[in-house]
């Protein structure tokens, strides 16, 4: 007598082939929008500009190791990201608390003596305070006054920048004397030994240690929210703060401690981008925080796709700066990639959109039906 | 039982045509089928109530109608011309108007803004309101338009969605359980409202519901479904309770387990007459307190008293009913007891222990279990899967260290599903794609798999069909019996009536006395409920 519910499903065969559909339509429009800006923009044919990237990119064993290089902060970003959101709390701040982990790595490096194998984790660990400590301030915010996460972290982002700025034009925080007039606004350079050990050959490919320790946090990443009791707690949280609460799930500490921790990663890319790509910490927006949460938004919490996906946005970069070698502005590959961006957003929408056009479709006809019909007698 | 055979149309009376004819109405789900070549029909100026447990299809036909499904077969006509319905917006400017069992209102807007929403044109505020005033005077609903729709009790919401429908000049209305979170009264006055709009303006209305009292007292004829088909058609007046009952679930019922949550008997006199404690296994006079509630005092945000003083006990063994016309602080108590809301003064104590208020779980590890009133919001999580919605709050017995076994998971939901008769295609099913009944049964199992000490019902049998709310009561009575603390908070008199042993009635978030079943009477009870103390 108690029947089971029908599940309504039917629908979806078609809708998985009509969103891949959508996907390889929305790609190709991105492509072709991006080729002919190219031309009307440069000299330059879209053949060419996608050879330059390629060659950038994934042409060489050195490439192939230059883009995991661009893929490693944004990897280790995206990774934080999945987690904060999961909870339910959104983390737009990973650009401020990548500032300032880079920043608190800095100060540990640079104002710390001692051996390499004592410093270079130090700098690593605090810089992932010094993003955690960021993110912080937006969770302590929220617990205390209940103040919107996404409108704090991504406010801090703007003060992040300016503390940053502030501690690289102080000599006795980070700015580095050259003995020049004047002094840029950045540190010293981290010395040979104080860097990331890299492996492989110096001139064929190569990838620093970053790399595989943003693997095994993926792996990790991976781990703790599909298979652990907080990863169970997070997504509850995440889906139905009421009854996570009813159950015992503590917004404040779970949900506050899944945005620090998120802010947490993207203090440690700060760090694994200093101590082996940048080597110096400077005032300017590099974007790989932005680039962590893009990519995090497009593989829809899912760890399996943040991995390429992260490794495309890397190849975007490292082909990018190779195009700007030939010529092109290099202003062009962030169209690119805001355009590639664009295209693998859009498909949800439209086919949000499309079954709109349907229902308007049917209103209409519904409507001309009653019309014809017989007056209501009242 | 009284029946409005008199207001019953007569068949060959020419100007009640048929107002909605579905004709061979077919709906498969996979091998499943919901619906098996139904015919339906409705006419102009009648309420026409439709009958059916969960699964019996009246769902999927209903879907059908309004467009939210498309059918594999048959077709529908208004007025006896064919339509079809792609979806629910097609089918409101169809004149077929719907009001859901679950509100589809939005509680931060006032009532006019929520029956203006959805307009075109521009919205012209003064004309808006006027228009609803208008509409809550001709139909007597008695709604203030500028009032916030969270404020508002259950019933007065109710009545916003029913304002919504009627906007629209439906000439036929749809009421999907319309009185599951009704008073008496406000049930009354819903169908005496329904009844005027009937005779008055030709609308035909469907009345979908589990209660038969509700189907004969308030039905010109009936439709009676059972597994996908059309079982019986039949004039009310020439229905009565057991016909209906036998039809819908298919075997002679023993309506007196169902008595009281149906509404059919005077169950105070049944309990009078000394069945009311047989069967114990408890001796209730000598068993300590569970739960103790000492001067419980909780405020709205708007410093409205929700809980004032209140104090409560239930022992061992017992079920203790809490009656009370719905907005009376029910619901404050049932947050404070599921660690939702602290208390602002007052204590609550579980076996002599204070507990501390409003701290995530606190109340789950005293051992406390709570079946919420909406499940929907704090009972379960849609997006998860029944496996894991059924440890949702204990994770600790199908973990491994800190690692989730989803062997134990699995374990547990097929034990549990099993026990508890949860009907999903699996325990992957996500929770959201299960019908009220296997949800309410979900939360169930997890309150009662913990064994807790106190079981707090909270409306449990909201939207429940016949065969789940005799399920539900006597989950309830086995578990009193076994030593078990019971609340059970109803607004439905008579579920409170026929289960409870002792009654406590809350008024204005206090308790007016709490009586034994030697003095259990309706008339007492409503009394109490007016705010007069016993």
């Amino acid at each position: 007598m108690n029947e089971p519910a029908p599940e309504f499903n039917s629908h979806r065969g078609a809708d998985v082939s009509r969103m891949i559909v959508l996907y390889v339509a929305a790609l190709s429009i991105a492509l072709l929008l991006a080729s002919t800006l190219i031309v009307l923009v440069t000299d330059a044919s879209p053949l060419e500009v996608s050879e330059a990237l390629y060659r950038g990119s994934f042409s060489s064993p050195s490439a192939i190791g230059f883009t995991i290089e661009q893929a490693t902060p944004i990897l280790i970003v995206a990774l934080g990201s999945l987690i904060a959101s999961r909870s339910g709390l959104f983390n737009i701040g990973p650009e401020g608390q990548f500032a300032v982990g880079t920043a608190a790595g800095g100060l540990v490096m640079f104002q710390m003596g001692g051996p390499p194998a004592v410093v270079l984790p130090l700098t690593l660990v605090a810089a992932g305070l010094g993003g955690a400590a960021w993110a912080g301030i937006a969770a302590f915010l929220k617990a205390v006054r209940g103040v919107d996460v996404v409108i704090t972290t991504l406010l801090l982002n703007f003060v992040a920048i300016q503390v940053v700025s502030f501690c690289v034009n102080r000599y006795w925080l980070l700015q580095e004397r050259t003995g020049g007039r004047i002094d840029p606004p950045q540190s010293p350079l981290v010395g040979e030994s104080y860097r990331l050990p890299r492996l492989g050959s110096p001139t064929g490919f190569n990838v620093h240690t970053g790399f595989l320790l943003a693997l095994v946090l993926a792996a990790a990443v991976w781990y703790a929210v599909s298979q652990t009791r907080w990863g169970f707690r997070l997504r509850m949280l995440g889906f139905n703060p009421l009854a996570a609460r009813a159950a015992g799930v503590n917004l404040v500490v779970l949900g506050g401690g899944a945005l620090v921790l998120s802010g947490a990663f993207a203090g440690l890319a700060g760090g694994v981008f200093f101590t082996a790509t940048g080597f110096r910490v400077t005032s300017g927006v590099l974007n790989y925080g932005y680039e962590g949460l893009l990519v995090a938004l497009i593989s829809r919490g899912r760890v399996a796709a943040i991995v390429p996906i992260a490794i495309a946005f890397g190849a975007l970069r490292s082909g990018g700066g190779y195009l700007g070698a030939t010529g092109v502005p290099r202003y062009m590959v962030d169209i690119v990639q805001a355009l590639i961006v664009l295209a693998a957003l859009m498909p949800p929408v439209i086919a949000d959109r499309m079954a709109r056009a349907r229902t308007m479709r049917v209103i209409r006809s519904a409507a001309r039906v009653r019309e014809s019909a017989p007056a209501v007698p009242s | 039982m009284d029946t409005p055979g008199a207001d019953a149309p007569t068949r060959d009376q020419p100007d009640h045509a048929e107002a909605l004819s579905m004709r061979g109405i077919t709906k498969r789900f996979g091998t499943t089928v919901a619906c098996d070549a139904v015919d339906f029909d409705v006419r102009s100026g009648e309420i026409h109530g439709l009958l059916g447990q969960n699964g019996a299809g009246k769902s999927t036909l209903m879907k059908v109608l309004t467009g939210l499904l498309t059918p594999d077969a048959g077709s529908v006509l208004l007025r006896g011309q064919p339509v079809v319905v792609h979806d629910p917006l097609a089918a409101a400017s169809l004149g077929i108007g719907m009001v859901h069992q679950h509100f589809s209102i939005v509680e931060a807007l006032t009532v006019w803004e929520n029956v203006a929403l959805g307009d075109r044109a521009k919205i012209d505020k003064r004309r808006a309101i006027a228009e609803t005033e208008e509409l809550s005077e001709r139909y007597g609903l008695d709604v203030d338009p500028r009032a916030v729709v969270r404020d508002l009790s259950a019933g007065q919401r109710q009545r916003v969605e029913l304002l919504k429908c009627l906007r629209r000049d439906p000439s036929l209305l749809i009421l999907d359980e319309p009185t599951s979170v009704l008073t008496l009264q406000e049930s009354a006055e819903l169908f005496r409202i329904l009844r005027s709009t009937v005779k008055q303006e030709d609308r035909a209305v469907v009345l979908i519901s589990h209660k038969l009292d509700e189907i004969l007292a308030s039905t010109d004829r009936v439709t009676i479904m059972r597994d996908g088909s059309v079982v019986a058609r039949m004039d009310t007046a020439d229905a009565d309770a057991p016909t209906l009952a036998n039809e819908m679930v298919g075997r002679p019922v023993a309506l007196e387990r169902l008595a009281g949550a149906l509404g059919l008997v005077d169950v105070a006199a049944a309990r009078d007459a000394g069945d009311g404690d047989a069967g114990h296994d408890f001796d209730r006079g000598t068993s300590p307190p569970v739960l103790q509630v000492v001067e419980a005092r909780v405020h709205a945000d708007d410093g409205r008293p929700l809980l004032n003083g209140l104090s409560l006990e239930v022992r061992a063994g017992e079920i203790l009913g809490l009656a009370g016309v719905e907005g009376n602080g029910q619901a404050a108590l049932a947050a404070v007891l599921h660690s939702l809301v602290e208390l602002d003064s007052g204590s609550v104590s579980v076996e002599g222990t204070e507990i501390r208020t409003g701290r995530a779980g606190a109340m789950m590890d005293a051992g406390v279990a709570v079946v919420p009133a909406d499940r929907h919001a704090a009972g379960c999580v849609l997006e998860m899967s029944v496996a894991e919605n059924l440890v949702l709050d204990n994770l600790g017995s199908v973990s491994r260290g800190h690692r989730v076994s989803r062997q134990l998971t699995l374990d547990n939901a097929r034990r549990l599903m099993e026990e508890f008769d949860i009907r999903a295609s699996s325990p992957d099913s996500l929770m959201g794609a299960l019908s009220g009944g296997n949800q309410q049964r979900v939360v169930l199992a997890r309150a009662l798999s913990r064994s807790p000490k106190l079981l707090v019902a909270d409306q449990p049998s909201h939207g429940l069909d016949v065969g789940a709310v005799a399920y539900v009561a006597e989950m309830l009575r086995d578990a009193a019996d076994d030593g078990m603390a019971v609340l059970l908070i109803s607004a439905e008199l008579e579920e409170v009536l026929s289960l409870s042993d002792r009654i406590a009635v809350i008024h204005r978030g206090e308790i007016m006395g709490v009586l034994e079943p030697s003095e259990f009477d309706s008339e007492t009870i409503a009394l109490m409920m007016g705010g007069q103390r016993a």
